[in-house]
Formats: C-alpha cells, structure tokens, sequence
C-alpha cells in the first residue's frame, strides 16, 4: 500500500467526519445537505483513490463514481426544491420547525 | 284538340278548379260535365259517320297507353256523360243544404274523368289504373258522411269487396298481356286456349265485385250510405257498369266453357237479389238489390252468347235505374227517411215525382213501349236461343218475374198512406234532373235499332220472347202489388232480409278463419314477446350478479389492500419523531454498530 493511497484514504476520512459533524449539527436544511454532500464527497474520494492505486486498469471504478455524481445532481435539485417550497410555504427553512410534517 | 282527351280532362280539370277556388263548385262542376257531354256526343257522332278517333300517349316501352272511340266506346261514354249531367244537375237541389259540397263535386267529377278513361280505355293498363281511379272515388263517395255511424264500415266493406275482386282482374290482364305480348285490348281478345277460359274466368271474379254478383253482391245495399246522386250515378250506372262493361267488351275472346259460367253467376244473382230486393224494407237498398238482380240479367244475356243484347240493357238500366234513385232521393228528403214504412204515401206528396218514379219502374219491369221492354226482350230472346235455353231463360224469367213483383210492390207502398206536404230546397234542379232521366228512360228503346246499326249487329226478333216477357212482367207487377210480400215470399223471407246468409257465410267461412289465424298469430307474437323479455330479464340478472362480484369481490380486496396500507402506514408514521438530526443520528450511530460489529466478525474469522 503505497502513500500516496494512505493520504487520499485519510482525506477522504476527514471529509466524511466533517460532513457527518455538519449534518448532525445544523439545523437548516441548506447547511444540513451540504453535510450529506460532504459524506458523499468523502466517500467518493476513497472510491476514486482505491481505483487509481489499486486497479487503475479497470473502468468500472470511473464509471461508478460518474454515476455517483449524478445521482448527487439530482439528489442536490429534488432537496433544493423542496428547500423552496418550504421557505415559500413558512419564510423559515429551519428543521426544528419542520415535526408537523409528520403528519 | 282530341275530343277524347276533353271528355275526360274536361270534368278533370274542373275538379282541380274547384278544389282550388273552393267556391262555387255546383257551377263548375255542371260546366266540367256539360263539356265533357259535348265532347262525348262528338265522339258518338263521328262514330256514326264511321270514323274511329284514338289518342296514343307514351307509356311502358312497346306498350303505349292509348284512349279509342270505337262505336261501343263512345256510345258508353255518351252514357256515362248523360247520366252524370243530369244526376249532377239533381245534385245541385239534393246537395243545397250540405256544409260540403266542394269535396262532394271534387270527388264526383273525379268519378267521372275516371269513368271516362274506363269506358275509351284502349289497353289494359289504362283501363287498371281507370279501375282503380273508380274504386277510390267510390269509396270516397259512400264514405262521404263519415260522421255517420255506419257509414265508414259500409265504405270500407264495399272498398274490401271490390278490391278482393279486383285481383281478378290483374290476373287476367297479365295472363292477356303474356299471352298476345300486347297490353292493347283489341289485341288481347285474340287469344284462345286455356288461357281465354282461366282469364275468362278471373275477368268473371273481377266483373262479379264491380257488378255485385252473388256471392260478392252485399256491398252494394252497403254502399246506399252514401248520398242519394252517389247511388244515382255510381251504384246503378256507371261504376256498377263496369262489371258488365268488362264483360261486354272482352266477349268476342270469351270460349264457351266461360260462357256458362257467366250465365249461370248471373243467372243466380237475379234470382237471389231480386227476392232479396222483395223483402228488403228500406227504399234505396231495395233498389241496391235490384240492380244487382239487373246486372245478374245482362250477365245473362252475354253467358248466352249475345252481348248486344246485354249493352242495350246496360243503357236502358243506367237510364232507368238512375231516375228511380232519382226519385227515391226525393222522397227521402220529403220523409227524411229511406225505410219503406216511413215512406208509405209518399208519392201522393209529390205526385208528379212519383210519375216519373213510376214510369221508371215500369220500363224497369218491361211494358211497352217503354226502353226495358226492348231490352229484356233481348236479354230472353238470346237466353232462349242459347244451347243451354232451359236453365238461362228460366234464369231470365224469374228474373222478370222478380222484377216486376218488388217495383209493384215499391210503388204500392208509395202510394197508399197518408199524404204529407213539406217544402224540399232545391226541388226544380232535382226535378229538372230527374225528368231528363225519365225521358230517356222512357223513349230509349226506339233507339236501339240506331244503336245496333252503329255496332254493325243486329238481333233477332222473336215473338215467343216477347209473350214471355211481357207475360212475366204483368204477373210479376200483378203479383207484387196485389199480395204483401210478407205472403209472397213466404218461408223465404227472413231468408231474404238476411241477403240469404251470404254475408253470414263470408263470416263463417272467410272471417271466422282470418279471426282464428290471427288469434294463433297473436298467441305466437306473445309467445315470442314473453321468450324476448325472460331472454332480457335474464341478462338483467347476469349484470346484476357481474355489478355485486365487482363492487364486493374485486373492489373489495382491492380496497381492503388500500385500506390496509394505509393502516400500515399509519401505524408506521408513529414511529417517527418528525425531527430530522434525531433520526439522522440514529441512522449514524446504527450504521457505525453495523460497521462496528461487522469489522469484529472480520477480525474474529
């Protein structure tokens, strides 16, 4: 195992805890996906180092991480319309406000 | 211009004029008459001076329809034109206090015109449609007081009668235009064989509706419903006529097998409808039964192979029977009632009418010089020489007979009774009618010499005949007025007030039948009814069953599915908080126990 993987892995570590620590923190839905992108990103930066250094001949590895990112896009649009919707229904995107919509 | 065409356009044309204007139709229609009288006496007298005139008008392809004015034509036309003036002169007084005279002259015109186009008919098509044209006006004419009770189902029974007949006579005109590959008549009556018996025979069946020959004469006392001009003109002179016209004109085609027949239908009506005419106790349906009896005669006279003879009677009896109707029509307005009981004296009311009336009914009778005398002496002269002499002459004989009994007895009982005065509107136009009628009938047998040049014919004279007739009529008329008919007919007159039971045999053998057969045709129609409903009912039923399967079995666990997940759902959704880093957090410290735990069971194995 050379370094240079170990420094991508520990980066990518480090990205997934802060992710997680912003997630579990804040209480705005804006700042909370950003933590959820984050814990993407971290994980995603240990798929794409695990590639490069261990099997950087195999394709599939690239192609998975695309995909990841678009599902990221998507998963970004849908939480950020409803973001809006919410500000636009109650001027707050505050989540301690949100337990009615349990139901 | 065709003095054909006018003969028949002439009462045509007014007729349209009156029911246009619908204003002074008397007028107009004694004008269409006169014009066609005019025409018609034309026709006769080119006639006379040998010239045969034909109007040919386009028709069916290869069968033109075409109008010609042979001696015999135009002679009938001429007939046709004079009764119908003088009746429609009568008309004018009988019809003064009517509310609708327009439709009466409308459809009388229309009568004439088609009686017209009968009579010059020169092909059969011509003369089916002419035939047809009769029978319309005819019914019209005795439904002509259709509010009347009665009324209506005397003008359908005479409609029903004739038409069943008339089929006869489409038959026989199809097998004739077969036959000769010609619808022109004069063509036609070329053909022999067994084709001349059967259409001989079915002209026979045609001749016997129009001429209300037994079995086929009830209608005829039926159709005096109608006004009294109608019965003047249509039910003695003309559309009665028809029968006989027919006969009288295909009889040089008729074989000898035919003959008989014909002789022997009318030498059974005569009979039959002069003792019915005996018993009848209304005026206007005696003399219905009358000229039944006196068509029987001229069928007789052309079963015996002399139809001459027949068409002098045929004249003769439109003139004679038409005054009598004419009379009777006044005495019906002075009673205002044509049984014979109310009309007992009612020729001392007006006796110069009853005159007339008497006059009539002795030419009918047969005295001389009357025209009747001529003419049944003819009619007995050709029986007695026929080759069936003993049945056709006794035939006529009866007749005679007969003839001179029941108009004794009709003038018996217009004369003793009481007299009654009361004003008639309109008498002088009726009078007038009637005298010109009366006339004719009386002078007309001087006549038939002239007639019988003009059809290059001639009859032989015979004494015996004469003697016989003239015996047969003054023991008739003898008998008639000086025994009631009550003992004259004795056992048989509840038999002849019932018309012999003819009618009520129609009703056991035709009727009864047709009854029966619609009854199991409306039991079948029911049947079928009841089938098509159960069959309704019962798809009723499977939508029914396939609506309750739908909405309680499929809908049903359907919804019982829905209904369940909703449940669920309710009953999951209060596992949550609502709060999101509560459950995130629980989702972190999950996941890490999973990767914990897993990370163990790596490094243990």
């Amino acid at each position: 195992m050379s370094i240079d993987l170990l420094i991508a892995l520990i980066t990518g570590a480090a990205l997934f805890g802060v992710g997680i620590y912003g997630a579990l923190s804040q209480t705005n839905l804006v700042m909370i996906m950003m933590g959820v992108e984050l814990i993407l990103a971290g994980a995603m930066v240990n798929l794409v180092a695990f590639w490069r250094y261990l099997h950087p001949d195999n394709p599939a590895g690239q192609m998975f991480v695309l995909i990841i990112m678009t599902v990221m896009a998507i998963e970004m649009a849908v939480g950020f319309g409803v973001a809006i919707a919410r500000f636009r229904a109650k001027g707050s995107v505050e989540m301690e406000e949100a337990v009615e919509l349990k139901g | 211009m065709n003095l054909i065409a006018i003969a028949i356009l002439a009462p045509f044309s007014m007729m349209v004029l009156i029911l246009t204007l619908r204003r002074i139709p008397a007028v107009l229609a004694l004008f269409g008459a006169a014009v066609g009288l005019i025409a018609s006496s034309g026709l006769l007298s080119s006639a006379f001076s040998g010239t045969n005139s034909e109007l040919l008008l386009p028709g069916l392809p290869d069968m033109p329809l075409h109008l010609v004015a042979t001696p015999l034509t135009a002679l009938l036309s001429t007939m046709v034109a004079v009764i119908s003036s003088m009746v429609l002169v009568y008309a004018v007084g009988y019809m003064q206090q009517d509310k609708e005279k327009t439709r009466f002259f409308a459809t009388m015109l229309l009568f004439i015109s088609a009686m017209q186009t009968l009579v010059l008919a020169g092909d059969w098509v011509l003369l089916l449609s002419a035939w047809e044209l009769i029978g319309l006006s005819s019914y019209l004419l005795i439904g002509f007081w259709y509010q009347r009770a009665g009324v209506k189902s005397a003008a359908t029974r005479a409609f029903l009668y004739t038409r069943s007949a008339d089929l006869g006579l489409y038959i026989a005109a199809f097998i004739l235009i077969d036959n000769a590959g010609s619808s022109d008549i004069a063509t036609t009556l070329g053909t022999g064989g067994n084709a001349a018996v059967v259409a001989g025979l079915l002209l026979l069946v045609a001749a016997m509706g129009k001429s209300a020959q037994t079995p086929l004469h009830d209608w005829l006392q039926g159709a005096m419903a109608g006004p009294t001009p109608v019965s003047a003109l249509l039910h003695s002179a003309t559309l009665v006529a028809a029968g006989a016209i027919l006969l009288i004109r295909t009889a040089p085609m008729l074989p000898p097998e035919t003959l008989l027949v014909i002789g022997i239908v009318g030498g059974i009506t005569t009979v039959i409808t002069g003792l019915i005419a005996l018993g009848e106790r209304d005026l206007k349906r005696m003399l219905a039964a009358s000229t039944s009896s006196q068509y029987g005669l001229m069928l007789l006279a052309i079963g015996a192979g002399i139809p001459l003879a027949a068409l002098l009677h045929l004249i003769a009896h439109a003139a004679i029977k038409s005054s009598l109707f004419l009379g009777a029509g006044v005495f019906q307005h002075s009673r205002e009632s044509t049984a014979l009981v109310d009309l007992q004296g009612a020729g001392r009311d007006r006796p110069r009418i009853f005159f007339g009336f008497a006059l009539a009914a002795f030419a009918l009778a047969g005295i001389p010089p009357l025209s009747g005398f001529f003419s049944k002496d003819a009619i007995i002269a050709a029986t007695l020489a026929s080759p069936d002499a003993m049945l056709l002459a006794t035939f006529a004989l009866t007749g005679t007979l007969l003839t001179g009994a029941y108009m004794a007895r009709a003038l018996h009982i217009l004369w003793r009774g009481e007299k009654q005065t009361r004003e008639i509107a309109g008498l002088q136009w009726m009078g007038a009618g009637l005298a010109v009628l009366v006339i004719l009938a009386a002078i007309l047998g001087f006549t038939f010499t002239t007639i019988e040049t003009l059809l290059n014919n001639h009859l032989d004279e015979s004494t015996l005949a004469q003697i016989l007739g003239l015996s047969a009529a003054l023991s008739g008329l003898a008998l008639g007025w000086f025994i009631p008919a009550k003992r004259l007919l004795g056992p048989l007159r509840p038999w002849a007030q019932q018309s012999f039971a003819i009618t009520g045999g129609f009703d056991v053998w035709l009727v009864k039948p047709a009854f029966a057969i619609a009854r199991s045709c409306e039991q079948v129609e029911r049947g079928l009814y009841a089938t098509v409903l159960a069959i309704g009912r019962l798809g009723l039923r499977l939508g029914l069953a396939a609506r309750f399967s739908d909405e309680r079995g499929i809908d049903g666990l359907i919804f019982s599915l829905v209904n369940n997940t909703i449940e669920l759902g309710n009953r999951a959704r209060t596992l949550q908080s609502g709060l999101i880093h509560r459950e995130m957090a629980i989702t972190v410290v999950g996941t890490a126990f999973i990767l914990v735990s897993a990370l163990l069971a790596l490094l243990v194995y």
